[in-house]
């Protein structure tokens, strides 16, 4: 079941075409990486999702039925762009935006409580926001995020401004939302954490999706019969015509030798001739980081 | 609509709950008494400060006059009877130190009305026009002697006469009140004022605000939680209130004031007139006698205040949304509130030439001017109020207010639409013309 189904949506920006026929389906409790580079559209769909903008033509729909306002109270946004009302104390803040989305008052000041708590910031809750470290702020910002108990949380670029160590708690409670059955639409540059933590993905380049898919099947499609292997001794791995070549780069013969098969060449026959002729350790395939596969993907596309 | 209360809620709190709203509220009354003092003050100081004392040597050619030049604290005046100086140069020179100027009266100043001052500086204002005044008591008396009637003077001084008009207006019932034509024309331009400085503070206020949230980026996350038009008007009408606060609590410290310089004054002032009229009165009040004040008392009771007041607020309110309006659609055009001036110029130039004609309309309240200036939506706010006080005939009021709201709602229409398209729009400078096709 998706979560979200996006179908064919158009959106034009005085002549210039931001979203050319997207299509989206994120699958109910997935976490999926929207990926694309700068100016391909993501902030444009993602407006559209959260009904801060309407597309031209296609249809957006939620659990199966077509978008309405009221929706948006189930939606959490992180922008990439984080925003928040400096002079407002944290409470007050958090509670405002927590009452926007259509939440008691009481039940947000509870949920604040815990969330405070959770993030190290209670004794902080009467201080001025622009009194806040900026990795503090970013907190009280995913908190706004997700007090409300969205089923979409809707992040863009979560992991920038946040220090390694905070980086992996704010990880760790997105895995955790996930977890608790919320489907999460992640906006992002950054390839490790897509690796990380995305089931799926959908990568955007020029207003028009050019790849989608699994993370899994999309390294497996991507693959370029590349394997380490690593043969015991100090005898260098030598190429063998016909069956494999070695690829250039940092090989040794303690870290291992990246090898290429040769077109039609089979992994078997590689194993025989390196078995016959080295002290086989190991052989490991190496799949394309998804780095690797976005920064090919939109340079064929461009 | 819930949305729409929490955003009045949260807008005329942040504003309220400053410290400089707090301190602005309660300075304000003061420093209004204060500079309706410094006119006054300044007069005073002026009159009493100057010790500086002008020596002015008289070099009387008739030999008669020239006892007519009456010595006061400012000025000393040296006689040379009948002395004949043929060179004033020479003769200030000759004096040396101990004298500023030298005033020569010519032998035919009957005749001529004409006296020469000699001095190295500028002589002011003021010395010139007291020389004057010396001399023309003193010509004048001299001629009329001449005519040779010992009674002409006193004749003359009967004779005098200086017209008052005294304005009476019947009411509905054909009773007389008084009325005073003066007192309705401060109070329209003091209603006009009003207005034009309430609009254009609040005014600028809501784009401060627009511009912030803009440059703060938290205008992305609220309107993924309202429509662009909540957060608009949740604005508009959260700071709308705040000025009314201001206003209502203005209104009560100074009537409290002049409550109690009534008190300390013993001043007659009628207790029946309305808190805003008190108010008014308070500068001047400590100083006016009684009779003074029964007069203003009187005036004051035969102006309409009902009708005054509600159409006052009618048209504050349809000013006040006209003008705030624009300023929040054009304010979400800009970046950095630096950039503005493009869009709040013209705005503020409407604003300006309304004031101004406003100014011009006391002179004829109900000539050609005023009455289109009145009807004319984006003028009328501040024009009408000067018209207010002297009756407005009930269909232009009618016709006024009507186009002043279908105006109102028409600029909040097109506003929302420039808002909703500029808040999101970031980096690039954008023309007017630009900004206008966001309309459609």
């Amino acid at each position: 079941m998706n979560f979200i189904d996006v179908n064919q949506v158009v959106k034009q920006y005085d002549g210039h075409l931001a979203l050319d026929n997207v299509d989206l389906h994120v699958p109910q409790g997935c976490i999926y990486g929207l990926l694309g580079p700068n100016g391909a559209g993501k902030t444009s769909l993602i407006r559209i999702i959260n009904r801060i903008t309407r597309q031209d033509s296609g249809t957006v729909l939620l659990n199966g039925r077509e978008m309405v306002q009221a929706d948006i109270a189930n939606i959490g946004y992180l922008p990439e762009e984080r925003g928040l009302y400096k002079k407002l104390k944290v409470s007050d803040e958090i509670v405002y935006l927590a009452r926007l989305k259509g939440m008691p008052r009481r039940l947000a000041e509870t949920e604040m409580e815990k969330w405070l708590e959770r993030f190290d910031l209670t004794e902080w809750r009467n201080r001025k926001v622009e009194e806040l470290s900026k990795g503090m702020q970013q907190k009280v910002q995913f908190i706004t995020t997700v007090i409300h108990r969205p089923q979409l949380l809707i992040f863009d670029e979560p992991f920038s401004g946040f220090d390694p160590v905070n980086a992996e708690q704010l990880k760790q409670e997105i895995m955790e939302l996930r977890n608790q059955g919320a489907t999460i639409l992640f906006s992002t540059h950054n390839m490790a954490s897509v690796e990380e933590i995305c089931e799926k993905i959908t990568l955007i380049n020029h207003s028009r999706v050019v790849l989608e898919g699994r993370v899994d099947d999309i390294k497996q499609s991507h693959k370029k019969n590349l394997f380490i292997v690593n043969v015991a001794g100090d005898k260098a791995v030598e190429a063998h015509e016909g069956i494999f070549d070695i690829v250039s780069g940092e090989n040794s013969v303690a870290t291992g030798t990246l090898i290429k098969l040769c077109q039609g060449a089979q992994l078997r026959d590689a194993i025989a001739w390196l078995n016959e002729n080295y002290t086989l350790t190991g052989i490991t395939e190496q799949l394309p980081s998804m780095n690797e596969i976005f920064i090919e993907t939109v340079r064929t596309n461009a | 609509m819930n949305k729409l209360k929490l955003i009045i809620q949260h807008e005329y709190m942040t504003i309220v709950g400053k410290k400089s709203f707090i301190v602005m509220t309660l300075l304000i009354p003061f420093l209004i008494i204060l500079i309706g003092c410094v006119p006054v003050l300044l007069a005073y100081v002026n009159d009493s400060a100057d010790t500086s004392v002008t020596r002015i040597a008289v070099i009387d050619e008739t030999g008669k006059y020239g006892g007519a030049m009456k010595n006061n604290d400012n000025y000393r005046f040296v006689p040379l009877l009948g002395q004949k100086v043929d060179n004033p140069h020479d003769f200030y020179i000759a004096a040396g130190e101990s004298i500023d100027a030298v005033m020569v009266i010519p032998a035919d100043v009957d005749e001529s009305q004409l006296v020469s001052v000699f001095s190295e500086k500028t002589l002011d204002h003021s010395t010139v026009n007291y020389l004057a005044h010396c001399l023309d008591d003193t010509l004048r008396n001299a001629k009329i002697a001449a005519m040779g009637d010992p009674e002409l003077l006193s004749k003359m001084e009967q004779a005098q006469v200086e017209t008052q008009v005294k304005s009476i207006k019947w009411d509905e019932h054909g009773d007389e009140q008084e009325q005073s034509a003066e007192f309705a024309s401060i109070i329209g331009m003091v209603l006009a004022f009003v207005t034009y400085m309430f609009v254009l503070s609040y005014g600028a206020m809501i784009m401060n605000s627009v511009v912030e949230e803009k440059t703060n980026r938290i205008v992305e996350v609220i309107v993924s939680s309202c429509k662009p038009m909540e957060l608009m008007m949740g604005k508009i009408i959260g700071v709308g209130l705040v000025g009314l606060t201001q206003f209502a609590i203005w209104v009560v410290l100074l009537s409290i004031g002049s409550v109690l310089l009534g008190l300390v004054g013993g001043s007659s002032m009628a207790a029946d007139t309305s808190a805003m009229t008190a108010g008014m009165n308070l500068p001047g009040d400590s100083g006016m006698n009684a009779g003074m004040a029964v007069e203003i008392s009187k005036a004051l009771a035969g102006i309409n205040w009902l009708s005054l007041l509600g159409n006052f607020v009618l048209y504050f309110i349809g000013g006040y949304l006209l003008y705030a309006s624009l300023f929040a659609g054009f304010g979400s055009a800009v970046d950095q509130a630096s950039d503005s001036s493009q869009f709040t110029t013209p705005i503020i130039l409407i604003m300006v030439v309304a004031l101004y004609a406003g100014i011009a309309c006391i002179e004829n309240p109900s000539g050609p001017m005023a009455v289109w200036c009145s009807i004319i939506p984006f003028t009328s706010p501040i024009v009408m109020m000067v018209r207010l006080p002297f009756d407005v005939p009930w269909w232009q009021l009618l016709l006024s207010i009507g186009l002043l709201y279908a105006t109102a709602v028409l600029c909040i229409w097109i506003s929302a639409r420039i808002y909703r398209t500029g808040i999101l729009l970031y980096g690039k400078k954008r023309s007017f013309k630009e900004v206008i096709k966001w309309v459609k």
